[in-house]
């Protein structure tokens, strides 16, 4: 998956455009990252890409651009 | 009205698959208002019974771990209606079953007939929330007399 394809999969997840999200956005600027987004963020990132992320894992999520290390940490990024 | 939308557990293998049944009364309270003259369960109902169905499925797995509240109702569909005096059959399939949540796949029939499905995402709250002494009679009936197919996990 490429970086503009993982960019898409975070927007649709949390239901917003995918031309708002870069790897910059923050978890306080998306409004439904709130503690069901990370849940959500949780399931999906299991589901999705089998990356079973614990609760220290989720904290230190605080910005897209770190969802997008996460993946490309597990190889998931092209 | 109460609020148990499950009657009886029929088959589990726990935080793996269950089947439950529910009658729909035709005295519910409800079917006064919904609608008149054209009975029919409320969808939030039915999602509430696949919850509930799946919910104990999880509940069964991995007690300490706390009870299954449903967090989030990623897809549901309404095929067809419910009416009153048919029972439901309700089908609940773990996808994913993890500390923090799991997910589960559940689907309503009645006869054979398929009529809502939903993917339902589950947190876990702690069980000092609830009052002393809360159980789950259902669920409780259930594992008294069968002996689970899979064995109940540690925290």
């Amino acid at each position: 998956m490429s970086q503009q394809e993982a960019l898409k999969w975070f927007a649709d997840l949390f239901g917003l455009p995918p031309a708002t999200i870069t790897p910059a956005t923050t978890r306080t600027e998306v409004l439904t990252w709130d503690s069901l987004g990370v849940l959500t963020l949780m399931a999906a990132l299991d589901e999705t890409f089998n990356i079973v992320a614990n609760d220290a894992d989720m904290r230190a999520l605080q910005k897209v651009g770190d969802v997008l290390d996460l993946l490309g940490k597990h190889g998931k990024l092209t | 009205m109460r609020f148990i939308l499950v009657d009886e557990i029929l088959e589990m293998v726990p935080g793996r698959h269950i089947r439950a049944t529910k009658f729909i009364s035709p005295d519910e309270d409800y079917f006064r208002d919904h609608f008149p003259g054209f009975p029919v369960v409320p969808g939030v109902l039915l999602t509430e019974m696949m919850a509930q169905t799946a919910g104990k499925c999880l509940d069964a797995e991995n007690p300490v771990r706390g009870k299954s509240m449903l967090a989030k109702i990623n897809a549901a569909s309404f095929r067809d209606w419910v009416r009153p005096g048919e029972t439901a059959l309700i089908h609940g399939e773990i996808r994913t079953s993890r500390p923090q949540f799991a997910t589960a796949d559940c689907r309503v029939e009645i006869g054979g007939r398929p009529v809502c499905s939903a993917e339902l995402l589950f947190s876990f709250v702690n069980m000092e929330k609830f009052a002393p002494g809360y159980r789950d009679e259902i669920l409780e009936r259930y594992l008294a007399t069968h002996q689970p197919d899979a064995p109940l996990k540690s925290p």
